[in-house]
């Protein structure tokens, strides 16, 4: 996977949630990890990655190919990736399954057969296979996120997008979404995503960018970022999250 | 404690009441030979509410919905002419919709069905409440739901079908429901127009006969064997779809 960002500003009135980012990387980065403090702009850079928010100036590009910014083409785009969020991903009034059928029939062109037999296969493979008939009110916070992962997975996107999947929950049931996560990156699925989990960015990730106050304030791999850290913002910053 | 107390307290006011409203009814002189010659027309009367409800019901959906969508397009004129449209109607008296409609504005088109007329304006002033209704079941839906629905590529056409107006449906059943129970009563304005109802059938029988509670009795079974069928469908449709917290 290549990333090539080039100016890349977002602005939320006064706030600067993107404030001039440039970066890239070649085809050996397949997992992204975006870190940093809350507010430093992930979630931002995130939306923009995966078409869901148009930037005011600067570019993006994977593959080559520029993320569009009319509506039209930003669906396109969206729907060639997948993109998971911290929570309420999933449409309550849906069991499980029929979350992970809904795209794939109505965004994909599936058919209903094909589409179930998918979401039914992944979702076996991720050890929910009980649960399928279940809505996410029936569901622990974990069960949720593994669903919504399935979702997002199911028809295999070019990049998955992860926008802190385990920030809401419990830490017993960070693990088992994380233990999927990585073995999808083990898999070869191209990744971005945000994270606080210190300790997976650093074992799982290629890649690693800090970002503060909607910039870059470091990048490299996850040996250089959290082996050698060269900002004092970010050697302060993994002093405090890794004390614990 | 306290609770035990209170319920204590308002079981026993309620059934009191009851007792009493039902006693003083029950045990008072009634002239059922009188009504005998009208409770033809009643019935024809209930049979007429009936019908103006079920279309009313049907038809005014349609104007909520409409209503709803207009002012949900996102375009500024639609929006502000339905936000006009619902303020009017709902600030000012059916009667004077009813007359004006009638006599005003069918008349000046040369319609002068008065069933018709009073069915359009039923649905008319309906629909505006509905509409009220609509709009907040959908913008009740949580931000994150659009979110959702737009990340996995869905259109804005496929959201509402899709996400958005199977969870606004479920919100907007129990003051629907109430709504309609409204409509059913409210048609009994249309006497106004001289649409022969179930209460204008219970008016006319009590002007010939005097026999006034005989005359408006049989409304309190007749319309409440219109609405209750509702409530109870309400009911039932929230029990199911309660797995939504
Ligand atoms: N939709 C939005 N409207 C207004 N401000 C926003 C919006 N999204 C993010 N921001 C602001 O942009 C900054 C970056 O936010 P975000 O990208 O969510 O950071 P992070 O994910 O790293 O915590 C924050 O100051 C945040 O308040
Ligand atoms: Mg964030």
């Amino acid at each position: 996977m290549s990333i090539e960002i080039e100016g890349l500003t977002k602005h939320y009135g006064s706030t600067r949630a993107i404030d001039g980012i440039d970066l890239a990387f070649g085809d050996a980065v397949k997992v992204l990890a975006l870190i940093g403090p809350s507010g430093g702009g992930k979630s931002t850079l995130l939306r923009l990655l995966g078409g869901l928010e148009t930037s005011d100036s600067g570019s993006v590009r994977i593959d080559g190919a520029a993320v569009p910014r009319d509506e039209e083409g930003q669906r396109a785009w969206r729907r060639r990736n997948g993109f998971l969020f911290q929570s309420f991903n999933l449409f309550p009034h849906l069991t499980a399954l029929e979350n992970i059928v809904l795209p794939l029939v109505e965004a994909h062109g599936w058919t209903r057969d094909a589409a179930r037999a998918r979401a039914r296969e992944v979702v076996e493979r991720f050890g929910m296979g009980d649960h399928l008939a279940k809505r996410p009110a029936e569901l622990s916070g974990g069960q949720q996120q593994r669903i919504a992962l399935a979702r997002a997975m199911a028809h295999g996107p070019a990049l998955l997008l992860l926008d802190e999947p385990t920030s809401a929950l419990d830490p017993e049931r960070k693990a088992e979404v994380l233990d999927l996560v990585e073995e999808l990156c083990r898999a070869g699925q191209r990744t971005v995503l945000s994270t606080h989990e210190m300790g997976f960015a650093r074992g799982s990730a290629d890649a690693v960018v800090f970002l503060s106050a909607g910039k870059v304030v470091e990048s490299g791999t996850a040996e250089e970022v959290f082996g050698a850290p060269k900002s004092e913002t970010v050697k302060a910053f993994l002093g405090k999250v890794m004390r614990w | 404690m306290w609770k035990t107390t209170l319920s204590v307290f308002v079981s026993v006011v309620l059934l009191a009441t009851f007792s009493f409203v039902v006693w003083v009814v029950a045990s008072h002189d009634y002239r059922w030979e009188a009504l005998a010659p009208y409770w033809k027309n009643l019935l024809s009367g209930w049979g007429t509410t009936l019908l103006i409800s079920v279309l009313a019901l049907v038809l005014s959906v349609l104007v909520g919905v409409l209503l709803t969508a207009g002012q949900l397009s996102g375009h500024r004129l639609p929006a502000f002419l339905c936000r006009v449209y619902v303020e009017f109607i709902r600030g000012t008296p059916l009667l004077t919709q009813i007359l004006i409609g009638y006599y005003l504005v069918a008349d000046a088109v040369g319609w002068h069905s008065r069933f018709g007329v009073g069915l359009v304006v039923l649905s008319c002033f309906s629909g505006a409440y509905l509409s009220e209704i609509f709009r907040g079941g959908i913008e009740s839906v949580p931000a994150s739901q659009w979110l959702s629905a737009r990340a996995i590529g869905l259109t804005g056409a496929q959201t509402y079908r899709f996400v958005v107006v199977p969870q606004a449906v479920r919100r907007v059943l129990p003051a629907s429901a109430g709504q309609f129970a409204n409509l059913i009563k409210d048609s009994s304005l249309l006497f106004v127009i001289s649409v022969h109802e179930f209460t204008m059938q219970a008016r006319e029988a009590n002007a010939n006969t005097y026999a006034t509670f005989e005359a408006y009795l049989p409304l309190i079974v007749g319309y409440f064997l219109l609405t209750f069928p509702i409530s109870l469908l309400s009911r039932r449709l929230e029990r199911r779809y309660r797995y939504e917290h």
